[in-house]
């Protein structure tokens, strides 16, 4: 097949024929009209739920409608609205509205010229394609707004990124200082632990830890479960600041160390302002995380009304209604503030993702 | 491996008293005290505490009247089908997802690093935008997105090709084509971290190699390919991570309702549906043990195709 494909392109000799400056500007245009057209097809989904979200109920029964938000056009005529069809009529199809909806005949006017009197159509108007305008509305967002108490959801949620935020970053950046810079008991076999507790499965952890949290501790209805282990570290995390760590040179610590100051200090004058873009990474990593999260959630919270995380409660309201506008209308609730936070930081956040992973390559 | 650059002798080091070593590894074991005690609290006891749940007949709501059982709960979820039927469901999942991902991952980021392409931080953040969407919010949006009858997919893809009817088809098993697709959502951080490897290899190499005349195929196979290899393995135990339900980079969360595999679905039936404490730790502890058996295979075979070029000139 390939000495045959390039034997044709061979004998067509297009790279001869067409000049290298016409062959450049192709080759560009089809390699931006093509990603760009995946992205089309890839983001398809998420084009479906925002304009989804904004299409009146309506609209959601009706085979004829369009995929955007609309409504059937209709006209004013003397202090009446009338509809808007198309009327396939002898001159042609027409828009007209229709006055008078009967079984056989409807009588129809034509909004441009209502002074010519009425139209008469033969056949069922039910058969005709109503015409529609543009026509986004809220009433998805009044109805789950009127349901979910977002506002006090979202406090909630925040809350919790920030209490999670300040356990996890404090300790996975101590542990990973001290993988990063100091010898241990077991030197790099401790490092391989670390490694293969990031690739057990939940199941086996996750059975005797609720058993514990709400038999033995009394937890549920408490953000306790969902935070108390972030205060021990995240394998993940620890190991993406070991591999940023040990990527920065040792000599200005050393001097440091001579002058004096002590482990935390050289991490905290040092280290640190060296590594902002990881920690920046990963604490966006748990935010995106803690603001996903529902399945926790569900398993310690589901009796605390009170303190509901956004995702699980817009999941509970999602799961009981089944209006897809509304459905929808919830989901880009949901997504609005991490895709803002995503656009916002995504310089760091790219970045960081590619340089710790290539860091990781390394350690691996 | 190279270990610490701080292993360069010098004066000042060699001179230093054994004192100092001395504190210098209490401060190292102090440092890692938080996660040595989280690896206790929370990986190592609560595994062996299944393990040793999975051999009694721990009934939830009668947790005082334990008995040992052995292996009777093991020998009853091999004997059951539906176990079986669990765990093919997820292998067969992992192998659809597997390498769907990688080897999207892998055209999109050859895609994101062409010379050619205008806009290209523009476009990687489009790109990587679904893997943050929340898994709910995507189970939604693609269950709404693929509804015969109303779904875009339906309306405007099969149904002016005149292909309305595979949907019908498809729908059988709607969600293990839902979340095949929908795992191809999920590859941003993989996706990043080989395209980050493509940025690392030199443009010297692909121009001599063009000069000598290899085709874009040709330097793709033999060149790029090894070369970003550690990056592709790497995310490949990310999304094998992902698939099974351990840590990930870039974790979305889970929703609450549904689960990703069927294995998932039949532990938390087992557990909050049956109450059979026993029974769900030993089904627990077989996944593990097979996830563990992967994984091992993963890192042995990654030997033989997985190029690293620091250990290949000694070392």
């Amino acid at each position: 097949m390939k000495a045959g494909l390039r034997g044709t392109l061979q004998r067509l000799r297009l790279r001869d024929r067409v000049p290298p400056r016409a062959w450049r500007v192709a080759g560009v245009g089809a390699v931006n009209l093509f990603a760009w057209a995946l992205l089309a097809v890839y983001l398809l989904p998420v084009a479906y739920m925002v304009v989804t979200a904004f299409v009146p109920t309506e609209q959601l029964s009706d085979r004829n409608a369009p995929w955007y938000p609309a409504r059937i056009r209709t006209f004013a005529y003397q202090g009446e609205q009338y509809r808007l069809y198309e009327v396939p009529l002898p001159g042609g199809t027409r828009s007209l509205a229709m006055i008078a909806p009967g079984t056989f005949s409807s009588d129809f006017l034509d909004p441009q010229d209502p002074a010519a009197g009425t139209i008469s159509y033969t056949g069922d108007w039910h058969a005709l394609q109503p015409v529609y305008q543009f026509h986004p509305v809220l009433d998805s967002f009044a109805v789950l707004f009127g349901a979910v108490q977002f506002p006090r959801m979202l406090v909630s949620t925040l809350l919790l990124v920030l209490i999670g935020e300040i356990g996890v970053l404090v300790s996975s950046v101590l542990v990973a200082y001290g993988f990063a810079r100091f010898p241990l008991p077991g030197g790099e076999l401790l490092f391989y632990v670390l490694i293969a507790t990031i690739l057990i499965p939940d199941k086996v952890t996750s059975i005797p830890t609720y058993f514990f949290y709400i038999n033995t501790l009394d937890w549920h209805g408490t953000i306790f479960p969902l935070v108390v282990h972030l205060y021990f570290g995240n394998a993940v995390y620890i190991f993406l600041l070991r591999q940023n760590f040990r990527s920065l040179p040792v000599e200005l610590e050393e001097s440091a160390m001579l002058d004096g100051a002590g482990p935390l200090r050289r991490l905290w004058t040092i280290v640190l302002p060296q590594s902002w873009p990881v920690v920046i990474t990963i604490s966006l990593l748990h935010f995106f995380f803690t603001w996903n999260e529902a399945r926790q959630a569900s398993l310690y919270l589901s009796s605390n009304a009170a303190f509901m995380p956004v995702s699980f409660g817009v999941q509970v309201y999602q799961s009981r209604v089944p209006i897809q506008n509304v459905i929808q209308a919830s989901s880009l609730l949901v997504l609005i503030l991490p895709v803002i936070v995503l656009f916002v930081a995504q310089r760091f956040f790219l970045r960081g993702v590619i340089v710790t992973g290539l860091e990781k390559r390394r350690g691996l | 491996m190279t270990s610490h650059p701080i292993a360069k002798p010098r004066p000042a080091a060699r001179r230093r008293p054994p004192r100092q070593a001395r504190h210098k590894r209490l401060w190292g074991l102090l440092l890692v005290t938080p996660w040595l005690l989280g690896l206790l609290l929370f990986k190592l006891v609560p595994i062996l505490a299944s393990l040793s749940f999975s051999l009694t007949d721990f009934f939830l709501l009668t947790p005082n009247e334990v008995d040992f059982v052995w292996f009777d709960n093991y020998l009853n979820v091999l004997r059951d089908d539906k176990t079986w039927a669990a765990l093919l469901g997820t292998l067969q999942l992992a192998a659809w997802i597997l390498p769907l991902q990688t080897g999207a991952s892998m055209l999109l980021a050859t895609l994101l690093s062409s010379k050619r392409l205008w806009l290209k931080d523009t476009l990687r953040v489009l790109f990587f935008l679904p893997s943050i969407i929340p898994s709910a919010a995507a189970t939604f949006m693609w269950q709404g997105f693929i509804r015969p009858g109303s779904g875009w997919l339906y309306t405007l893809i099969l149904g002016p090709l005149g292909l309305g009817d595979l949907i019908r088809i498809s729908s059988r098993s709607p969600t293990s084509g839902l979340i095949v697709l929908a795992s191809l959502w999920t590859i941003g951080p993989g996706m990043l971290i080989i395209l980050g490897a493509m940025q690392g290899v030199e443009s010297e190499i692909y121009e001599a190699a063009a000069m000598d005349g290899a085709g874009w195929l040709r330097r793709f196979f033999s060149m790029t390919l090894p070369m970003v290899s550690p990056a592709v393995f790497f995310s490949l135990v990310l999304n094998l991570t992902a698939v099974f339900g351990g840590a990930i980079l870039l974790d979305r969360g889970r929703s609450f309702n549904s689960n990703l595999s069927s294995y998932d679905n039949l532990v938390y039936y087992v557990l909050f549906r049956t109450f059979r404490l026993g029974e769900a730790s030993s089904l627990a502890w077989l996944f593990f043990v097979l996830v563990m058996i992967l994984v091992v295979i993963l890192f042995w075979s990654a030997r033989y195709w997985v190029y690293y070029p620091d250990r290949e000139n000694g070392s």
